[in-house]
This record gives C-alpha cells, sequence and structure tokens, in this order.
C-alpha cells in the first residue's frame, strides 16, 4: 500500500513536468521552423565559387608532380549505325612532363587528376588518365623532355560547348598524421584542386572508315 | 610475504639493461625493416626468390619496342630516352611467391618504372613450370651509372619478405655511353613461353 507522502510526490512531480510543458513544446517547434528556414534558404554554408584561377588554352600548369600544357581539345563524334548507337568523346590533348623531383620515380598520370567540368552544377567527369605514343596508362620518366598525350571524357552523344572547362587537380607530397601508427613517411596523396583550364574545342565526326 | 626480493628488481634491472645493450650494439638495425631479406647479384645468376627463383638473362638497349602480336600497321612505341629490356627466367617453386614489382633504380637516384604494355612485366607460371619473358623500362640516358634491377615483393609486413636486387653492371658514365650508342633500332617482345622446369 503506498503511503500518503508517495501520492502527493507523485502529484507534485505531475505538476512539475506539466507546468511547463508549453513553453518546451514552443521552443523545440521553434528550432525546427528556424532549421527549415535555413535549409531553404541554400544552407549555412556560404557559397564562394571558384577559389582557383581560370586560364585559357594554350597555357602551361603545373600542379603537384605533373606539369601540362595543354593545346587542344576535340569532340569526337560517332553518328548512329546499324549496329551502334551515336557516341561522343572529349579528348584533350597536352604536353606532359613528370616533375617529381622529390622522388624522381616514373609513374603514369591518374584519371582523377584531370576532370571535364560541365558547369550548371553537374558532377565533374573524370578522365581516363594519359595515352601517350599511343599507349594508355604511359608511365612518364622523370628526368626526361615533355611528351605529347591526350585524355578522354566520357560524355553524352549530343555533347557541345563553346568551350570546355578541364579541371587540373595536384596531390601534394605528405605523410599521414603518425600517431595513429600509420609511417610518416611523406608520399604524393590528397589531390586539390589547383586550376580550371578553357578550351575551345573542334568538333570531328567519325565516320568509322578506319579504326 | 614480500613481493619484490632484491633479487627480484636486480633480475627486471638487469633485463632492462640488456634491451639497450642490444640496441647499442646495432643502431642500424632499430630502423630498419626487419622482415626484409635483399638477395644482392647479377646478371646470368639464379636468384633465389621464396622458394621460386630468378635468373636475368639478357639486357637489351633499343631505341623502339615492338609488342610481339604487332601487325603491319601497327607503329613501334619510340621515346626520347632509351628502352631498357631485361629478360627474365623465372621458376615456380612450390608455394605462391609474391608478385615481384621490378623497378630499376640508378645512382642518380632516378626510380624507373616498367613500360605500361601488357607484355611488359614478371611473373611466375604455376608450379613446376618456368617462364621466360621480357621487361622494359624507358630510362633516361643521363642517368644510367649503376642502373639496379630491384624486385620488391607486394607489401605484406607480417612475413620475412625477399627482396632481389640485381646489378646490371654500368659502373660508370663511359659504360651507360656506349651501351645507348649501341642501342639496337627495335626491341620485339618474344613470346612468354613456358616449359617444365
Amino acid at each position: 500500500m503506498e503511503s500518503l507522502d508517495d501520492v502527493i510526490d507523485a502529484m507534485i512531480a505531475e505538476r512539475v513536468i506539466h507546468r511547463h510543458r508549453r513553453k518546451w513544446l514552443i521552443a523545440i517547434a521553434l528550432v525546427v521552423v528556424l532549421a527549415l528556414i535555413v535549409l531553404a534558404t541554400g544552407g549555412w554554408k556560404e557559397k564562394k565559387g571558384r577559389t582557383v584561377p581560370t586560364l585559357t588554352a594554350p597555357v602551361t600548369v603545373t600542379s603537384g608532380k605533373w606539369e601540362y600544357n595543354f593545346t587542344k581539345a576535340e569532340i569526337v563524334q560517332h553518328p548512329k549505325k546499324e549496329y551502334s548507337p551515336a557516341e561522343a568523346e572529349l579528348l584533350v590533348y597536352f604536353d606532359l612532363k613528370n616533375m617529381d623531383d622529390e622522388q624522381d620515380t616514373s609513374d603514369s598520370l591518374d584519371g582523377r587528376l584531370l576532370r571535364l567540368v560541365p558547369g550548371d552544377g553537374k558532377d565533374l567527369v573524370e578522365s581516363n588518365g594519359a595515352t601517350c605514343r599511343g599507349q594508355i596508362g604511359w608511365v612518364v620518366v622523370f628526368g626526361l623532355p615533355p611528351v605529347s598525350c591526350v585524355t578522354e571524357f566520357d560524355v553524352p552523344p549530343d555533347f557541345t560547348a563553346d568551350m570546355v572547362e578541364i579541371g587540373v587537380l595536384g596531390e601534394r607530397f605528405e605523410s599521414d598524421q603518425g600517431f595513429l601508427g600509420a609511417n610518416e613517411d611523406p608520399y604524393w596523396q590528397q589531390p586539390e584542386a589547383d586550376a580550371v583550364v578553357q578550351i575551345k574545342p573542334t568538333v570531328v565526326v567519325d565516320n568509322g572508315e578506319k579504326k | 610475504m614480500k613481493l619484490y626480493r632484491p633479487a627480484t628488481v636486480l633480475v627486471g634491472v638487469l633485463f632492462i639493461l640488456l634491451g639497450g645493450l642490444t640496441r647499442l650494439a646495432t643502431p642500424d638495425h632499430v630502423y630498419e625493416k626487419q622482415n626484409m631479406e635483399v638477395v644482392h647479384g647479377t646478371i646470368g645468376e639464379k636468384l633465389p626468390y621464396g622458394d621460386s627463383s630468378v635468373t636475368i638473362t639478357r639486357m637489351k638497349f633499343a631505341k623502339t619496342v615492338l609488342e610481339s602480336g604487332a601487325g603491319e600497321d601497327d607503329e613501334p612505341i619510340e621515346t626520347d630516352g632509351v628502352f631498357v629490356a631485361l629478360e627474365w627466367d623465372a621458376v615456380r617453386g612450390v608455394t605462391e611467391p609474391l608478385s615481384a614489382n621490378p623497378t630499376l633504380r640508378a645512382d642518380g637516384g632516378t626510380i624507373y618504372r616498367p613500360l605500361g604494355v601488357t607484355e611488359s612485366g614478371l611473373d611466375f607460371p604455376d608450379p613446376g613450370f618456368a617462364q621466360i619473358g621480357a621487361v622494359v623500362f624507358e630510362v633516361n640516358p643521363s642517368d644510367l651509372k649503376g642502373l639496379t634491377l630491384r624486385l620488391d615483393p607486394a607489401p605484406l609486413y607480417n612475413v620475412l619478405y625477399v627482396a632481389i636486387d640485381v646489378d646490371l653492371g654500368i659502373p660508370s658514365e663511359d659504360v651507360a655511353q656506349r651501351l645507348v650508342d649501341g642501342a639496337a633500332a627495335q626491341y620485339v617482345f618474344g613470346n612468354r613461353e613456358v616449359r617444365v622446369a
């Protein structure tokens, strides 16, 4: 059997809980509304736009361990045929030099370091690396003169542009944080945007006589 | 009962001193990779790699490279430097060897990676067999002195692994220059022939 004290305690507790309930509900509702307003007006984060320089080809860009000399761009269109759908790709030509004086090591260009910037807030398109001397994934030797290369971006068949923009990312020669047990020797990692290169593409129609 | 008798403490101190002494005795080994053994050799020498073995049979300098399956229309691959082709003979043991990454190192500090074509590489056949093939490097003619082929196993940190260092016999700049001057016009990849070991 409950004592009278227990019953009174329970009653007081109930009162205390209920006394400010409306105020709390109003406060929580206010926070939710505020959050919705911030979301609706475009988020908390300040939009900065482009923070890297925009350059116009022909131009030489040094980014990370690579030096690029962008020359020209081509939109190659493959019209629809009986057995194949219409396709297009964007080819960007450049001279590539290995500038890795940290490690003096030959390496092939990572396709993630060159990206097509389609604009209008669309996702960037990664390239397929550097094809030099007719070989995809060519290993560029440190210490040799620049070699002329081409990279390819997949674009929709109806892709047209007066000016294509290629984002150039460069890796940084850094080490990982050692206190978690990682090796502290630095290596090329963490690509960051370094420049955007604008190139005027020419349109080439590939009728597929010889491939 | 007394937990730490003087003798116990003495033994502990002795162990600490011993640990310090071993560090003092081999200071080079403290920061070195203890789980790596490097086998040194030269061209023509059969070098053990686990229970498999690798022999570098021939070194050739060339100005262009052609793949073995190339047709009439295929252009040879050119270079502003020079190509070094190393032909190997790999005999496979019973256990699967760690895949070997070949690199060339020169005294000037340059590290060369193999040419990125399918046929240029080094791998082992099935147990009981041996295979020949070639790995080709594009190199800078001005940094060839002391050229060494290094076969590094894929990094696994919990096993004792063996790396191979093959001295390619280029002791001076003059020798390097001679080899570059005498480079063949073309190197054609041979077929990867497999035979019973």
